[in-house]
């Protein structure tokens, strides 16, 4: 059984249609990406399978351990190990990362039934995994994302994957609004989150990323469903000659 | 005679009968000063809704009621502040029950030299000229028909003078008691703070009911503050659900001097403040916050004037509330500049929270500038929480109704913030978050199933 496996994903945002019948399997210790164009349908795919409002599910399924998220609002996913790592992360003023952090931790530990942690005990695993990841002391205890630069809410992302330990893990854009070196501490914290135990799925424009997260699959999305897969070496096909053959074909 | 003044006539009569007996009885300015509070009421009424500042909140319910002048207050124990950490504030201690000075519950420990605070009817007996500059010369009572039965009541409440380059160091904290008094006590306290030049002091007030019977509050505040004086004025709300609390601030601002007021609401069936701030030289820094919080059918009003009577001054006012059930929100705020106040700097802003459909908030920012040199701007927002902010702690696993309450908490703390005392934030904080648990976590868990 496979970790994460869509089924004939079709879904509308405002009426509109924007997945037609999209089939994608996930393992462990995948890593899955998915490359597209504007307009292609990544960041549905990411909110539908997170469980946005305002996404509608008109056909197919999503399966997660062979059980299907469709019934599960988003925060009931997130504790059962389904995390979405934002595009735009949202700023969220007189709330402190440190107390969002941990209000997260706690309720993803006491759905596994494992014991939360006290405040003190949390600031020593926060601080833990905000050292790799270059993350002060000062950010913890600033507000959400409030007034942080594009690769510092970036890092928070990745920290809160850190912390959260998903089972699956959705990045929908790491990479934009990154430059070089504050894409290699990103990709550096996905890397040490690859294990095979967890699975993951990269969405991106550019190819960029994945020559920091090299992934085990390939998949071009265009108009709302996966056109080809591949191996790594297809990202670097789509980064010479475009999107432009897909869209015709797809069209 | 207009609606709504005849409900209070029998009370008038009781004044007028009362008034030979009255603290100061005798002394000319003070009989004609009760005669003008008992002549401008009978002239306006019962505030009805064509009276500009009356526009949203309707007094109708205290026209049906049997109230019962207050008399001596009752000899009750001082209750329980909502809060420990409030208690906890080290502060000279002023206990009125009823609006009288019950000087055994009070605790004034040691003041400085210079600063005199005690009650107003001991001032108008021993020494009524010192009262003469400021008792009813500071609210404008022919345009505050509460603020005029007031005057026709006048005989007790709180009175403070801080001298020139006096500095308080600790707090006044002013802890007004409303008590069943064979009755439904009605109960009219009048304070006043003098403010000396360049003196500075902090003065809290926390508004609480020692036991679930209706009252009638109805406070009026004049504050005085001279050249380069400083006043912080934290004011929290949590009379009995049945009680009606009104109060009315004048605040006198001359140049230089720094008001600091931040109102917190969260009791009685209607509860308003209204604050009329007078920006009389230039160089003041007034800024009026504060936050509410109703529920059930509740009526939350804020109401205030800000007069730029003078060039470069500063203002700015930030109320931002929490409306549950049926509840229902005012903010009427006007800022006023007149033609000589050029270098004007004016901000208003309300937001109101709407946690149920049959909430309700009626917002009146209002602007008047007659400057042409001016930087003003007002602004009011309603509305339930930001979906984006909302759907990302859901995303990391969070609870619907623990996010939500994260937010609502965050919304409001972000006002919290802006009072300089920190203990009394810290305070006012931990009443939010009870509130929050009291009466907004199990319905928010229902509705989002």
């Amino acid at each position: 059984m496979a970790l994460l496996e869509i089924r004939n994903l079709h879904a509308t945002v405002d009426g509109k249609q924007i997945l037609n019948g999209l089939d994608l399997k996930i393992d462990t210790g995948e890593v899955h990406a998915i490359m597209g164009p504007n307009g292609s349908g990544k960041s549905t795919l990411s909110y539908v399978l997170t469980g946005r409002d305002g996404y509608e599910l008109t056909d197919g399924d999503i399966l997660f351990d062979g059980v299907s998220l469709l019934e599960m609002e988003p925060d009931e996913r997130a504790r059962e190990g389904v995390f979405l790592a934002f595009q735009y992360p949202v700023e969220i003023p007189g709330v402190t990362n440190m107390t969002f952090l941990r209000t997260a931790v706690n309720a993803v530990r006491e759905h596994r039934g494992e014991m939360p942690f006290d405040p003190m005990d949390f600031v020593k695993y926060a601080r833990e995994k905000a050292t790799d990841l270059n993350v002060s002391d000062d950010m913890l205890r600033r507000p959400v994302n409030t007034g942080f630069s594009g690769g510092e809410k970036k890092r928070m992302e990745i920290l809160q994957m850190a912390a959260l330990e998903p089972r699956v893990a959705i990045l929908d854009e790491t990479d934009s609004g990154l430059d070089i070196d504050a894409l290699k501490v990103v990709a550096d914290g996905v890397n040490a989150m690859r294990s095979d135990e967890r699975g993951m799925l990269v969405i991106t424009h550019y190819q960029r990323l994945l020559d920091y997260i090299v992934p085990d699959h390939v998949h071009v999305l265009a108009n709302g469903r996966i056109v080809k897969s591949g191996d790594k070496a297809l990202a670097l096909e789509l980064e010479k000659k475009g999107y432009a053959e897909f869209l015709e074909q797809a069209a | 005679m207009p609606d709504g003044s005849e409900h209070m006539q029998p009370y008038l009569d009781q004044a007028s009968e009362a008034s030979s007996s009255l603290p100061g009885a005798g002394v000319g300015w003070i009989d004609a000063l009760r005669r003008r509070g008992t002549d401008l009421y009978g002239m306006h009424g019962l505030p009805q809704r064509r009276h500009e500042y009356w526009r949203y909140t309707n007094l109708n319910a205290l026209a049906g009621g049997s109230f019962r002048l207050a008399g001596d207050p009752p000899a009750i124990k001082l209750p329980a502040l909502p809060h420990q950490t409030l208690a906890d504030v080290l502060s000279y201690r002023v206990v009125l029950v009823n609006g009288r000075l019950r000087q055994d519950l009070s605790d004034l420990g040691t003041l400085p030299n210079g600063v005199e605070v005690g009650s107003l009817q001991a001032l108008m007996a021993a020494a009524p000229e010192r009262l003469e500059p400021y008792l009813g010369q500071v609210a404008k009572l022919d345009d505050m028909p509460m603020a005029a039965l007031n005057t026709a009541f006048l005989s007790d409440g709180m009175a403070i003078f801080v001298d020139a380059d006096v500095s308080l160091e600790k707090p006044v904290h002013l802890i007004s008691v409303s008590a069943r008094d064979d009755g439904d006590a009605m109960v009219q306290p009048r304070h006043l703070v003098v403010m000396g030049r360049g003196a500075s002091s902090t003065l809290l007030e926390t508004h609480i009911s020692a036991d679930g019977g209706a009252c009638f509050n109805n406070v009026v505040s004049e504050l005085h503050l001279a050249e380069g004086a400083k006043l912080n004025h934290s004011v929290f709300q949590h009379e009995a659900p049945t009680s009606v609390h009104l109060s009315g601030t004048a605040v006198a601002l001359a140049a230089g001097s720094t008001y600091d007021s931040f109102v917190l609401q969260s009791g009685a069936e209607i509860g308003r403040s209204e604050i009329r701030a007078y920006l009389n030289g230039p160089g003041v820094d007034c800024r009026l916050d504060g936050i509410y919080l109703a529920t059930g059918k509740q009526v939350v009003d804020n109401t205030t004037y800000v007069e730029h009577a003078a060039p470069e001054c500063r203002s700015r006012q930030v109320y931002k509330g929490v409306l549950d059930g049926e509840a229902r929100g005012v903010f009427q705020g006007k800022v006023h500049v007149v033609r000589d106040a050029q270098q004007t700097d004016g901000h208003q802003l309300s937001r109101a929270l709407l946690l149920s459909p049959r909430a309700e908030i009626d917002a009146r920012p209002e602007l008047e500038i007659y400057a042409d040199d001016v930087k003003c701007s007002h602004g009011a927002t309603a509305g339930d929480l930001d979906e984006d902010s909302l759907f990302y702690l859901l995303s990391r696993g969070i609870h619907p109704h623990t996010a939500r309450r994260m937010l609502i908490e965050a919304f409001l703390s972000e006002a919290i913030g802006e009072i300089p005392v920190q203990q009394v934030a810290d305070d006012y904080l931990n009443h939010v978050q009870q509130w929050l648990s009291d009466h907004v976590e199990e319905r928010s868990d229902g509705a989002s199933q």
